[in-house]
C-alpha cells in the first residue's frame, strides 16, 4: 500500500479539542489539524456528540469555508469513523434509509434530506445504514454550496456581469467591429482567426488548481504552467498552435457554428437553439458564443428573436459564422486543449464585438485576464469545468500561475480567503534564459498514452481531503509545494536532470500520497520500461493533469531525445496491446512534438484570397453545397466555392483537398464488411438464439415486455424478512461446530470457487467494454493487482491453511474469454497451486435500440438523480436527442452501428451455473476432484468473499440447496433485497420491484455470494452427477430451459461507448435482456437460505469512485489479511 | 472663474441640418433648434457664442439664429477629422479662456428653473477647473456615449471626481474601469454633450492632432481622458434631460419633450390621449 496512515491511525498527540476549533481557529497550527486528532480512540456516543455540535455550528456559521469543512467533518464522521465503531461494538441494528429522505437527495434537497436523516436517526439509533445516507447528504451538500460559490464568483467577476442582465435584443450594447464589415472586391467578407496554444502544467500542482482550493488556501495554490504548439510525431511538419478559432460575417440572417474537428455544423436561426448544449457537438461553440456576450446569457428564455439581436449586432440581414478547429489532438492529452479552444473561440468573438483593443495580434493582459473570467463562465454553462489554469495557453511562454488572496475590491471579499481568478507571471528570459528553454524541449518526450479516464471523481477526492486536512495528504501538499520551487529553480538553471528527479519524486511522493489512483498498472510499466531501456538517461516522469495514462511526459538526456521519441512509441503500443483488454484505452499512443510558444493566443485577419477557412472545413461543407443547385445558393458561397476552387488548385496548404473531397462524395465500398461479417461469426459461435432474439423483438415492439413489465405485480406483498428467515454471521461464529464442519470440508477438498467474470464492468469504464477481470485496479501488497488475482490470493490462502487448494473457476463470456486465457498465460496463471479453469459462455444475446417507451420509462417514470442546474440542462438536451436518435434509426432494431463485441450483450447471471453444465466445466471438476460438494459463487467485485469456514459450516448443516448472503443495506445498495413476498422469504431484484419505496423497506442487500450444494441443484434441474459427467449434452439442454423458462425475462439499458475520431467517445443506451441467478430463490423446490455478513465480507466493488473509500475505510486492509499474494 | 464664451459644434456630416429645424419651444413659440440652443448658452451668462460649421453653411445658421446673429463667430471646420477636431478649430474663438462646449444636435429640457448650461457653468465657476455634464445610462445606450469613471466628490451629490474616459465602451470595459459607487447596477455616467473645458483641452487637442495621421479623426474624449491625469476634471449630473435631435424619433421626442414641459402641455397631452383613444379604437 502506498499510503501511510488511515483513519483512526493519527498518530499525533490527542488533544481534548472541539472539532469547531479546527475549523474557526484563528491559528494555522490549529486549523490545519486533521480530523483524527480529535476522534482518535472515541466512542459511538462521544463520535455521536461531535456530529451533533458540528451541524449545529454548520447551520450558525454565515462562513463559506467554515461550513463547508463542517459539512466534510461530518460526511467522514458518517462514512468513516462511526460505521467502524459500530461495527467493533456489534451492532445489529438494522436502521433502514427512509425512503422519504432518498427523495429529496434525488432532488437535491439536502437539506430536508439531512434532517429527514436526523431524525430517524434519533427515533431508531444510529446505525450502518442511516450512517451512509448522512454522509451522502453531507458530502454533495458540501459539493452543491462549493459550487454554488464558485458559479456566484463567475458572475460576479467584473466585466461578466452585465451580460447577465442584458434580456432584450434592442439592449445588446455590443458591435461587430467595422473592419469585419468591409467587403472584398468579391463581395465576401474577411475572416479573423485566432490561433491559440495549449498548456502544460510542468509542477503537477498537486491539483492546486481546483477552484474551491485555490478560493481557500490561496497560497498554496501554484502551479508552472508553460505555453505550447503541438504536432504528432511523425504525422506532422512542424509544432503549431493546436487550436484555433476562425470568425466572419454572412449575408444570412443566422449563427452558423461549425466544429471541424468534430464534424458539426448547424444554422442557429434560434435563442433556444443557442442555449441547448447537448442537442449536437457544438456545444463548446454556444458556450464561446455565450460567455462572450455575442448572445449574452441573461437573454435565455427571453422568448426574443436571434434575428433581432444579430441585427443589433451586425446590421439587419446579417449574421456571423464561428469555426472551431483542433489540428487532431486526440482527447485525453491533458493539455486542456477543449479549455483553450473555448479560450480560443472566446478571444476570437471579444475581438470582433469590440471588448478587446487589438483585433489582432497578442492580447493585452486585461484581456487575457478576461479571455479566462469569460472561460470560466463558459466551462460552468457547458456544465464542465476544469482548473484554473486550464486557460494557460492564452498567455505567452512559461508563467506561474498563483492563487490570490482576496481584497476589499473583490467579489469574493469577506466570502473566500481567495480569489476565483489567479495571477500570472511571465517569466522573462532574464529569468528562465533562452537556453534552459532549448533544454527543457531537448530533452522532454511528451506523449498520449492512450487511456481515456474520468478524472471528476479524482478532483472530488482532491478537494475532500483537503478540507479534512488527513496527516498523510495534508503533508503530500506541503511536499509538492517544495517540489514546484524545486523544479522552478531547476529550470531557472537549465537543469533538466534535476528537474525530472523533482517530477519524478513529485509523482511517487505527494501526487500519491493524495490520490494513490494516478499512477495506473500502465503508467508504472512504462516507467519501467523506459528506466529499462535507457538506463541512467531516462531523466524522470512527468505526469500530467488528473490521471495518468492519458497525457505524460518522459525526460531524457538531450543526445537520446530522438532515439526516445521512437521507443517511447514502441513501448507505449507494446504495453498497450497487452493491456487493451484490461484498462480502457481509447485510442492508440502517440508521441508529441511541440515548441513552448511565447505568443500567446494570437489573432490575424484574412482578407481577399487568403479569406479562406482551415482546410478540413471545406471537406465538411463543400460537398452538401455541390449537391444543391448551384443557382439557388447564396451570393457568399458561391462566392466561396469559387475561390475554394481556385485556392485548392494552387495553395499547398490545400494539397490533398481534391482527393478528399473525391472520396466524400463517392464513398469507397463499405469498410466496416468485415466487422459486419464477424459480428455474425461472433453470434453464430456464441451461441446466438435467433429465433429466441425475434420473439424478444417482438415481444419488446408489442409492449408485452419492457421496463415497466419487468416489475412484479401491484399488489404483490412484499415486506421486510422476520427475524427467523436469516441467520447473523456474528452469531454462528460462536457455534464452534460449525467452523469445525466448515473447516474438516476444507480439508477434505469438498468446496470449489466459482468467480463470475464475465462482465465488461460497465459502470466500472462507463461502458468502455474491457475485462473487468483483468483490470490491475489497485496497489495491494506492494503492487497493482487485478481482481482474478485478488480472488486467486484468498484461494491461495485457503489452501495453504487448510492443506487442499480449492478448485477455482473463472467464469468468461464471448467478451471476456479469449482476453482472459490469454492473460492467465501471460501471467503464468498466477503460480496458482491448485486447479484453475476458465468457463466459457455459452449464452449471447445481440443488444437492440431501445424503445423510446422505455427510454421515457426509464429516464421520466423512475425517480432519477437531479442535476446541478446547468448540467441538468444539458442532460435533458442530450437525452431528448437520444430519444430522437432511437426513433430515426428504429425501435427495437438490432444495434449494430458500433464495434461487434459492442453490439452483444451477456444474458444474464443466471446462466452462469449451467454453462459450467454446457460446457464441461463441471464435469472436469468433478472428475479431477469426485469428493466436491460445495461451490462458492461470487461476484467479481466482492471482494471480501472468501471460503471462510463457519458460513461453509453453516450451509452444509442447513442441508440448504442455495445459502445467499446478504449485507445490511447502506443508502447506495440499490437494486432489490431480500424480502417476503406474498410470505415467502426470497430474494427481489430491484427491477422486480412493484414501487421504487419498497426497497427501503428491506433490510438486507443481496451481495450475490451463494453457497451452493451440487447435488441438490442438479436434482433441482431434474439432474445427476451422472448426466453431467455423462455429457449429455441435449438432456443438460433442455433441463436448463426448463428452469429458465420458469424465471422471468428483464428488459434492461445499458450504456455503451462508441468511440470515434480522436479518442472522442459516445454513449448510447441499448436494450438487452437477461435472467438473473437471484430469482432462483423464487422457485418453491429449492430450499434457499440467507445469511448476514459483514460489510466488508459482502462489499461489491462497481465504481472506480468507490476505490478511495474502499482504502479508507479498512476494506483493502481486510482483503490484504485474507490473501496471500503470489 | 468665469466663463463668457460658449463653443456649439455643428459641423458634422450627418449633423448639418439638424440645428435647422424647427421646434416649438416651452413658451409656444416655433424656433430652430440653433435658437434654442443659443439661447441655453445666453441663460447661462456668455455673452458671445462660437458655432463650428462646415464651410459654407455660415449663413443658413445665421439665418436659423433667430435675433442672436450678432452674438456668434462662425469657426469653419474645413476637414472631417471629428468631433476634437471640431473642438479645437474653436481655438482663436476662445482664445485661451475656458469655455462652455454645447453640440448642435442637443436640445436640453431642465427641471429647475435654472436652464441645464447654467447648472453646468455655476459649478464650474465654483469649483475653478473642468467641468462635463453627464447624465446616468443605460449600459445599452453605452454605444452611442463616451462615458466616464471616477467617484463621488465628498458632500456634493450631484458632482464627481473623473479618473477615466472612455469612448463609446463595451460594456465589458465599462464594468471593468468605469463603476461609480453609489449608480444603480447597469448605469454608466455618460456625455450629456455639454462641458465647461479649461484651455489646457486645447493643448491637448493640439498635440493629439499632431501625433494622428492626416485625414484621421480624433475624439474629445481621448483628450478629456489625458485631461483627468493632468487637473482637476470634475463630471455634474445636471438637473435635466438631454435630447438628440440626430437620432431616430429624435426630434419628436424632443418636441414632446419641450412642449410636456412649457406652457401647452394639457393641450399637447390633450392630443397625445386623443392619438392613444383612437389607436385602442
Amino acid at each position: 500500500m502506498t499510503r501511510g496512515l488511515r483513519f483512526g491511525e493519527f498518530a499525533g498527540e490527542v488533544e481534548n479539542r472541539s472539532l469547531i476549533e479546527l475549523i474557526t481557529s484563528p491559528h494555522p497550527e490549529v486549523r490545519n489539524l486533521p480530523l483524527e486528532s480529535v476522534t482518535a480512540g472515541a466512542s459511538t456516543t462521544r463520535l455521536l456528540e461531535l456530529t451533533v455540535e458540528l451541524d449545529a455550528f454548520r447551520r450558525q456559521s454565515d462562513n463559506l469555508y467554515q461550513r463547508v469543512r463542517a459539512l466534510f467533518f461530518l460526511h467522514a464522521l458518517h462514512r468513516f469513523h462511526l460505521p467502524a465503531r459500530l461495527a467493533m461494538e456489534g451492532s445489529g441494528a438494522k436502521g433502514l434509509v427512509p425512503f422519504r429522505g432518498f427523495e429529496h437527495l434525488l432532488h437535491r434537497r439536502f437539506e430536508e434530506a439531512v434532517d429527514t436523516f436526523l431524525f430517524q436517526q434519533t427515533a431508531e439509533g444510529p446505525s450502518d445504514g442511516i450512517s451512509s445516507a448522512l454522509a451522502s447528504a453531507y458530502h454533495r451538500l458540501a459539493f452543491q454550496t462549493l459550487a454554488d460559490q464558485v458559479r456566484r464568483s463567475v458572475r460576479s467577476v467584473r466585466g461578466n456581469q452585465w451580460m447577465f442582465r442584458m434580456g432584450h435584443p434592442m439592449d445588446q450594447p455590443l458591435r461587430v467591429r467595422p473592419e469585419l464589415k468591409e467587403r472584398a472586391a468579391d463581395g465576401s467578407y474577411p475572416i479573423l482567426r485566432e490561433q491559440t496554444p495549449v498548456r502544460m502544467d510542468l509542477t503537477h500542482s498537486a491539483w492546486s488548481d481546483i477552484f474551491f482550493l485555490g478560493m481557500d488556501y490561496p497560497e498554496g495554490a501554484k502551479v508552472l504552467n508553460i505555453s505550447v504548439d503541438l504536432g504528432v510525431h511523425g504525422r506532422d511538419a512542424a509544432p503549431r498552435p493546436p487550436v484555433s478559432a476562425w470568425l466572419r460575417v454572412l449575408d444570412e440572417p443566422v449563427l452558423r457554428l461549425t466544429s471541424v474537428d468534430l464534424g458539426a455544423t448547424a444554422d442557429l436561426v434560434s435563442l433556444s437553439d443557442v442555449f441547448d448544449f447537448a442537442k449536437d457537438y457544438l456545444g463548446l461553440l454556444k458556450a464561446a458564443v455565450i460567455a462572450s456576450g455575442v448572445v449574452p446569457p441573461g437573454i435565455e428564455g427571453s422568448g426574443h428573436s436571434l434575428q433581432d439581436l444579430l441585427a443589433r449586432l451586425v446590421g439587419t440581414g446579417r449574421g456571423l459564422e464561428i469555426v472551431s478547429c483542433v489540428n487532431d489532438i486526440p482527447k485525453g492529452s491533458r493539455l486542456a486543449v477543449s479549455t483553450n479552444l473555448l479560450g480560443s473561440l472566446i478571444s476570437v468573438c471579444m475581438r470582433a464585438t469590440g471588448q478587446a483593443a487589438s483585433l489582432t495580434g497578442p492580447l493585452a493582459e486585461p484581456e487575457r485576464r478576461l479571455v479566462l473570467a469569460r472561460a470560466l463562465l463558459g466551462e460552468w454553462l457547458g456544465g464542465s469545468g476544469g482548473g484554473w489554469q486550464d486557460s494557460g495557453g492564452v498567455w505567452p511562454g512559461i508563467k506561474l500561475i498563483t492563487g490570490h488572496v482576496a481584497g476589499e475590491d473583490d467579489p469574493e471579499w469577506g466570502i473566500s480567503r481567495g480569489r476565483l481568478m489567479p495571477s500570472h507571471h511571465v517569466y522573462s528570459r532574464e529569468e528562465i534564459p533562452e537556453s534552459a528553454r532549448r533544454a527543457l524541449q531537448d530533452s522532454l518526450v511528451v506523449v498520449h498514452g492512450g487511456m481515456a479516464q474520468n478524472v471528476g471523481p479524482i478532483l472530488e477526492m482532491v478537494t475532500e481531503k483537503y478540507l479534512l486536512r488527513s496527516a498523510a495528504e495534508w503533508s503530500g501538499r506541503q511536499d509538492a509545494l517544495s517540489v514546484l520551487d524545486e523544479v522552478v529553480s531547476a529550470l531557472r538553471k537549465g537543469d533538466i536532470r534535476a528537474l525530472g528527479a523533482a517530477t519524478t519524486r513529485n509523482f511517487r511522493g505527494p501526487i500519491q500520497a493524495i490520490i494513490p489512483w494516478a499512477s495506473t498498472h500502465f503508467t508504472e510499466q512504462l516507467i519501467a520500461r523506459a528506466s529499462e531501456a535507457f538506463g541512467s538517461d531516462f531523466w524522470g516522469f512527468w505526469m500530467l493533469g488528473g490521471m495518468s495514462g492519458g497525457g505524460m511526459g518522459f525526460i531524457f538526456a538531450p543526445e537520446r531525445k530522438q532515439e526516445a521519441q521512437a521507443r517511447m512509441r514502441e513501448i507505449m503500443l507494446q504495453t498497450k496491446r497487452e493491456l487493451q483488454t484490461a484498462l480502457p484505452f481509447a485510442m492508440d499512443p502517440v508521441v508529441f512534438d511541440y515548441a513552448i510558444n511565447e505568443q500567446g493566443t494570437v489573432a490575424d485577419l484574412l482578407t481577399g484570397n487568403d479569406a479562406l477557412m482551415p482546410s478540413n472545413y471545406y471537406a465538411l461543407t463543400v460537398p452538401g453545397l455541390l449537391r444543391l443547385d448551384r443557382h439557388g445558393l447564396p451570393v457568399q458561397r458561391r462566392v466561396e466555392l469559387d475561390k475554394f476552387g481556385a485556392a485548392a488548385r494552387t495553395n499547398p496548404d490545400l494539397r490533398g483537398m481534391v482527393q478528399t473531397l473525391f472520396d466524400v462524395l463517392l464513398p469507397k465500398g463499405r469498410t466496416d464488411r468485415a466487422d459486419a461479417l464477424s459480428l455474425v461469426d461472433l453470434l453464430a459461435s456464441n451461441g446466438f438464439d435467433r429465433s429466441q432474439h425475434e420473439q424478444i423483438r417482438s415481444d419488446l415492439k408489442d409492449g408485452r415486455i419492457g421496463l415497466a413489465q419487468n416489475r412484479l405485480r401491484a399488489d404483490t406483498g412484499i415486506e421486510d424478512v422476520q427475524s427467523g428467515d436469516v441467520a447473523l454471521a456474528s452469531a454462528l461464529a460462536q457455534v464452534p461446530a460449525l467452523r469445525r464442519l466448515g473447516e474438516a470440508a476444507l480439508a477434505a477438498g469438498e468446496v470449489a470457487v466459482v468467480t463470475l467474470a464475465a462482465g465488461a464492468g460497465s459502470r466500472w469504464t462507463q461502458g468502455a467494454g474491457v475485462c473487468k477481470a483483468l483490470h490491475p485496479f489497485a496497489k495491494l501488497g506492494g503492487k497493482h493487482r487485478t481482481f482474478i488475482e485478488a480472488h486467486l490470493a484468498k484461494s491461495r490462502k485457503v489452501g495453504k491453511t487448510f492443506g487442499a487448494v480449492p478448485p477455482h473457476v473463472f467464469t468468461t463470456s464471448y467478451f471476456t474469454h479469449g482476453p482472459t486465457a490469454e492473460f492467465l498465460e501471460r501471467v503464468n496463471r498466477y503460480r496458482y497451486p491448485g486447479l484453475l479453469e476458465l468457463s466459457e459462455g455459452r449464452s449471447v444475446g445481440q443488444r437492440l435500440i431501445p424503445m423510446v417507451r422505455d427510454l421515457r420509462f426509464q429516464w421520466e417514470e423512475m425517480p432519477q438523480q437531479r442535476l446541478d442546474v446547468q448540467q441538468q440542462k444539458v442532460r435533458d438536451s442530450l437525452r431528448a436527442a437520444l430519444m430522437n436518435w432511437a426513433q430515426s434509426v428504429g425501435e427495437a432494431g438490432d444495434y449494430t452501428d458500433n464495434l461487434p463485441l459492442q453490439c452483444l450483450h451477456p444474458v444474464g447471471h443466471f446462466y452462469e451455473i449451467p454453462n459450467l453444465l454446457r460446457n464441461g466445466t463441471l464435469a472436469r471438476l468433478l472428475r479431477e476432484r469426485p469428493n466436491l460438494k460445495t461451490l462458492l459463487l461470487h461476484n467479481i467485485d466482492t471482494l471480501g468473499a472468501d471460503l471462510d469456514p463457519v458460513l461453509l459450516g453453516a450451509h452444509l448443516q442447513s442441508g440448504a440447496c442455495l445459502t445467499f448472503e446478504v449485507i445490511t443495506r447502506r443508502l447506495e445498495d440499490r437494486g432489490g433485497g431480500l424480502a417476503r413476498v406474498n410470505g415467502r422469504p426470497r430474494l427481489v431484484e430491484g427491477l422486480a420491484m412493484p414501487r421504487e419505496e419498497d426497497e427501503f423497506r428491506l433490510s438486507y442487500y443481496n451481495s450475490m455470494t451463494t453457497w451452493i450444494d451440487i447435488d441438490a441443484l442438479l436434482a433441482a434441474f431434474g439432474l445427476t452427477r451422472e448426466d453431467v459427467l455423462g455429457g449429455d449434452d441435449a438432456r443438460i439442454t433442455a433441463a436448463i430451459r426448463t428452469v429458465a423458462l420458469r424465471l422471468p425475462t428483464y428488459i434492461t439499458l445499458k450504456e455503451v461507448k462508441k468511440r470515434w475520431g480522436h479518442g472522442q467517445e459516445d454513449i448510447f443506451p441499448v436494450a438487452q435482456f437477461e435472467k438473473l441467478w437471484s430469482d432462483l430463490t423464487a422457485l418453491p423446490e429449492i430450499d434457499s437460505r440467507f445469511i448476514v455478513v459483514p460489510r466488508l465480507r459482502g462489499q461489491q466493488l462497481k465504481d472506480q469512485a468507490q476505490l478511495d473509500g474502499w482504502l479508507r475505510d479498512g476494506s483493502a486492509a481486510y482483503l490484504e489479511s485474507i490473501s496471500e499474494w503470489e | 472663474m468665469k466663463i463668457t464664451k460658449a463653443l456649439i459644434t455643428a459641423a458634422a456630416k450627418n449633423q448639418r441640418t439638424l440645428p435647422l429645424q424647427t421646434l416649438v419651444d416651452r413658451d409656444g413659440i416655433p424656433r430652430t433648434a440653433l435658437a434654442i440652443i443659443i439661447e441655453e448658452a445666453l441663460a447661462a451668462g456668455v455673452d458671445r457664442i462660437g458655432v463650428v460649421v462646415s464651410p459654407g453653411d455660415q449663413a443658413a445658421y445665421a439665418a436659423a439664429a433667430g435675433g442672436h446673429a450678432s452674438r456668434l463667430d462662425f469657426v469653419e471646420q474645413k476637414e472631417a477629422r471629428g468631433f476634437g477636431h471640431a473642438v479645437w478649430c474653436g481655438r482663436e474663438f476662445t482664445a485661451g479662456e475656458s469655455f462652455l462646449l454645447l453640440v448642435g444636435d442637443h436640445v436640453y429640457v431642465s427641471t429647475v428653473a435654472a436652464g441645464c448650461a447654467r447648472q453646468l457653468v455655476e459649478v464650474a465657476s465654483r469649483e475653478a477647473c473642468a467641468v462635463s455634464a453627464v447624465q446616468a445610462t443605460h449600459e445599452s445606450k453605452l454605444p452611442y456615449f463616451g462615458a466616464v469613471g471616477g467617484k463621488r466628490v465628498a458632500g456634493q451629490s450631484h458632482l464627481y471626481e473623473v479618473s477615466e474616459v472612455l469612448e463609446k465602451p463595451t460594456p465589458t470595459e465599462a464594468e471593468q474601469r468605469l463603476i461609480v459607487p453609489g449608480l444603480r447596477s447597469g448605469r454608466y455616467l455618460c456625455y450629456f454633450g455639454m462641458h465647461v473645458l479649461t484651455p489646457t483641452v486645447m493643448e491637448l487637442l493640439e498635440t493629439r492632432l499632431g501625433s494622428t495621421p492626416a485625414g484621421t479623426g480624433i475624439h474629445l474624449s481621448t483628450a478629456l481622458a489625458e485631461l483627468s491625469r493632468r487637473e482637476r476634471y470634475l463630471a455634474f449630473e445636471a438637473e435635466g434631460a438631454r435630447y438628440d435631435i440626430g437620432s431616430k424619433y429624435g426630434l419628436l421626442t424632443a418636441q414632446l419633450a419641450l412642449a410636456l414641459s412649457g406652457r401647452d402641455r394639457e393641450e399637447v397631452l390633450g392630443g397625445l390621449v386623443e392619438l392613444l383613444a383612437q389607436r385602442a379604437r
